[in-house]
């Protein structure tokens, strides 16, 4: 008998109690079909309370941007504008839906690449822009209403790579440190811009990786000071990380059990890597990896301290942090088979659906209402669509019930990125819908979203 | 009492009651495990002896070095040692961040490589830590090392359960809660497993920094995990301590019981303390690890707590002499000589600065002006900083030694905020 190597999920209450809640995962199934995509807004409130407070403790002044990237659910970006926060759109579409959410134009940044027609609307809104490039820079001065009064021109960040300190990733993303004057000038020169900071983001949860990329940064604030200008915010983007297990010791025993050999973990002829660093083996939270930053030292002084002295206002940009346990993937068992030797379950759902990139995912999904001793052997998840690769799993997942045709799988915490980054209507299935579920004096109330705000990309860009 | 070593000296140290009178926790009997009575002044005396004590000699044949992760107390008594027995020591360690900690060490003659931002325990989730970056330098040149490994090394327990635990059970009998800073956890682990040995009711709690916060020589609750000779199921509690009542806590022992000792202990009398007045009450018999002095953080009490070193916020019956940003422009119109003297860091100042300042940060110029005010009387002198608050108390310092002067209204930011220029550097 091989031993049985299972990746319990981290749970919120709110998920558990739904999970846990039977009545409550048939209505949803029987009103929305499966699969089904549901999210938690108040799961993303709590998410958003706890990183301000980590921020007012430290006294930093500051602003929180919801990455809406990180998934297209209008219940999540209007739960961002109900608190309080500002929102960060990559597209025109992303931008409507913030609009639509409430979000007056000073509270929306654009990050990314930009297409000159999403330029032209960052523009003629005021819409914040977090320039990627000199390119842009010049459409946006282009673009940008000039004779404006003061104060009323469009706001720019420069968001900065290039960085000399090793211990800062490289990036494909921003403008080269070398070229910031550049950047300045043109700024400088445009009637209708105003140069509102200095930006970065880096794909790390090192704390000493963004005290460099601070450190280097404040040299483009001074070049701007020297040439007349006023920025006032330095923007260290998101990268704050999500917490999938509440204790990484599984993790790291499946972690050592593949090094060793996937041997029967892992679907034949195909890769499943587990570095000890993975993210599913983080259990610090995101407030963790705030305060590690803002209590890091420059100058053997706390970032937090250092901020307030050089006169900035702290933006970030967390996506994954904000919306970290704010929803679950359900899908049913349409049957099980034995295949290639091995047992699989088929489900109503595309690996696409559920699976950022194309990644494995490495926490197991749950039974709901799974009921008896957990089976001793492992099963592969298959998706429906006809391709040799659409299983769900590549590895095997150890789940805490057998699974029978018509019982509901649940994948858990899956609203970052998991939901659209990859999703597509192959074979005429089309991406699971997406419903808002509230738990309000005991039960859980629903509201669907319609698929027409999920895939509107009208705008092209 | 006789000794032809100083590593004789290493351990047996006092055990000293304090005073129920001065402690004021009803039905306790308090002892302080004095382990800053070892020679080289803390307990790490005992855990560097006990990783060497079997080794140096062949380490010292093998001409090899010795290596460990480590900033403070451990890297000191290393430091000693080796050099008694003519071997080198290297010290690695992410940031020294008491700077009397740091001079002490090279004194000494330390080689200490300081890698900012590196985890200075094992960590799983690291991709780079101190650990690694050691084990780089050993497997590069193989032979050439030897890595004491105070956070995994078994000895580091050990010498603590044979002497440390035993020598408080000869002198205070059967103990019910033992209480000590949570660093490599060595010492007060060690020490329980003995104590709980002799009495199973034995409760120990480990004492960590709040989130957040900073107490030199002990990590705080989040940073815990990552130690590899941690068992959090060992410990009765894990009490959190923020640094201003470790401060506290360690002042009234300096001043109640007369034992100077430093902010960890404070740290685990305070945790102590507490615990008793909220527990069951009752005769009790409670030990208190007190694992080095006071002196050494004389640096980080003063940045703590700069109100016990003189630099208290000027009352309000002597308030710092303020000027204007248009005052000040017109002195300068009229050709007087103005010092600008900024109190903010270089990187703040660097980004961004009232044209023609000098930055002296405050924490150095507070160290100057302990010395006199080097500002010339024929001078104005005007101080600012963020927002005011901070450059008054120089002003208003300065001023009473009959300097000309004063702070700038609203500091830098009411000075960008007007529209005036900055200059970057």
């Amino acid at each position: 008998m091989s031993a049985r190597y299972p990746l319990p999920a981290a749970r919120h209450p709110i998920a558990d109690r739904f999970l846990a809640d039977g009545a409550a995962v048939e209505e949803a199934i029987e009103r929305f079909g499966s699969p089904l995509h549901v999210v938690f807004p108040q799961v993303m409130a709590e998410n958003a309370a706890a990183l301000t407070h980590v921020l007012r403790r430290h006294a930093v002044p500051h602003e929180v941007f919801y990455a809406h990237k990180v998934n297209a659910s209008t219940a999540l970006v209007a739960e961002a504008a109900a608190a309080g926060l500002g929102v960060d759109v990559a597209s025109s579409a992303e931008l409507d839906r913030a609009l639509a959410a409430g979000f007056a134009p000073h509270r929306i940044e654009a990050t990314g690449p930009k297409s000159p027609a999403f330029v032209e609307r960052i523009a003629s809104l005021g819409v914040t822009a977090n320039a990627d490039d000199l390119w842009e820079l010049d459409r946006l001065a282009a673009a940008a209403p000039s004779g404006q009064p003061s104060g009323s021109n469009v706001q720019v960040l420069l968001r900065l790579s290039g960085f000399a300190s090793p211990m800062v990733p490289h990036s494909r993303f921003g403008i080269d440190l070398a070229d910031a004057d550049a950047a300045l000038e043109t700024v400088r020169r445009a009637p209708g811009l105003e140069l509102r900071g200095v930006a970065f983001h880096l794909d790390t949860a090192d704390p000493a990786a963004r005290v460099d990329a601070l450190t280097e940064s404040m040299a483009v604030v001074a070049a701007a000071y020297r040439k007349g200008l006023r920025p006032s915010v330095v923007d260290i983007g998101g990268g704050l990380r999500q917490r999938f297990v509440e204790d990484p010791e599984p993790f790291q025993r499946y972690a050592q059990a593949l090094a060793a050999g996937p041997g029967e973990l892992v679907w034949p002829g195909h890769d499943v890597v587990a570095p000890a660093a993975h993210k599913y083996g983080n259990h610090r939270p995101a407030t963790e990896v705030l305060e590690r930053f803002l209590t890091a030292e420059i100058e053997r002084r706390p970032v937090a301290e250092v901020l307030r002295e050089c006169m900035l206002t702290l933006w970030i940009e967390p996506g994954k942090a904000l919306v970290d346990h704010a929803g679950i993937t359900l899908a049913s068992v349409l049957y099980r088979k034995r295949a290639a030797g091995r047992d699989l379950v088929v489900l109503d759902l595309s690996r696409n659906q559920v699976t950022p990139a194309d990644q494995e995912v490495l926490v197991d999904p749950v039974v709901v209402d799974g009921r008896g001793d957990p089976p001793e052997k492992g099963v592969f998840l298959a998706g429906r669509l006809c391709l040799e690769s659409d299983l769900i799993s590549r590895r095997k997942v150890f789940l805490d019930a057998e699974p029978d045709s018509g019982d509901v799988l649940a994948f858990v915490n899956t609203a970052a990125y998991q939901m659209d980054l990859s999703a597509s209507a192959a074979a005429g299935h089309p991406p699971p819908p997406k419903v808002a579920a509230v738990l309000d004096g005991g039960r859980f109330t629903f509201t669907a979203e319609t698929p027409a705000d999920t895939f509107d990309d009208h705008h092209g860009s | 009492m006789r000794y032809d070593s100083v590593l004789d000296m290493i351990g047996d140290t006092p055990l000293l009651r304090l005073d129920p009178a001065a402690h004021g926790v009803p039905g306790a009997e308090i002892f302080l495990k004095l382990e800053s009575a070892n020679p080289f002044g803390s307990v790490k005396d005992r855990v560097a002896w006990g990783l060497l004590r079997d080794h140096i000699g062949a380490i010292a044949d093998e001409d090899r070095v010795v290596v460990e992760a480590s900033s403070g107390n451990t890297a000191k008594a290393l430091q000693i040692i080796t050099s008694m027995h003519g071997v080198r020591f290297r010290a690695f360690t992410n940031r020294v961040r008491v700077r009397e900690v740091r001079e002490m060490l090279s004194l000494l003659g330390a080689e200490v490589t300081e890698m900012p931002g590196l985890s200075e325990c094992p960590d799983p989730t690291a991709p780079n830590d101190v650990f690694s970056v050691i084990g780089d330098l050993m497997e590069g040149e193989p032979g050439r090392y030897h890595h004491t490994s105070q956070y995994t090394n078994e000895d580091n327990l050990r010498a603590h359960y044979e002497q440390t635990g035993r020598e408080i059970f000869r002198d205070a009998g059967p103990v019910d809660l033992l209480v000590g800073g949570l660093g490599t956890t060595g010492s007060t682990r060690g020490a329980a497993t003995y104590l709980r040995e002799q009495n199973p009711q034995t409760a120990v709690v480990g004492v960590v920094a709040a989130e957040g916060d900073f107490i030199p020589g002990i990590r705080s609750a989040a940073e815990m995990w990552e130690v590899g000779l941690f068992e959090p199921d060992f410990y009765d509690a894990i009490a959190a301590v923020d640094s201003a009542d470790a401060i506290s806590a360690s002042l009234e022992l300096a001043t109640r019981h007369g034992v100077l000792a430093g902010p960890t202990t404070g740290a685990a009398y305070a945790a102590a303390r507490e615990r008793l007045l909220s527990g069951p009450g009752g005769p009790v018999t409670a030990v208190v690890i007190a694992c080095d002095r006071m002196e050494p953080y004389l640096s980080y009490y003063r940045h703590r707590r700069p109100d016990l070193f003189g630099a208290a916020a000027p009352t309000t019956s002597d308030p710092a002499p303020s000027v204007t940003a248009e005052a000040m422009e017109a002195w300068i119109a009229d050709g007087e000589h103005v010092v600008v003297v900024d109190v903010r860091t270089a990187l703040a100042f660097q980004a961004g600065h009232l044209p023609g300042a000098i930055n002296l940060r405050d924490d150095l110029l507070e160290q100057i002006m302990e010395a006199g005010t080097p500002f010339s009387e024929a001078s104005r002198v005007v101080f600012v900083c963020p927002t005011g608050e901070r450059s008054a108390r120089f002003a208003a310092r300065a001023a009473t030694t009959g300097c000309r002067a004063y702070n700038l209204e609203g500091g830098v930011l009411a000075w960008r905020d007007s529209g005036r220029p900055l200059a970057g550097v």
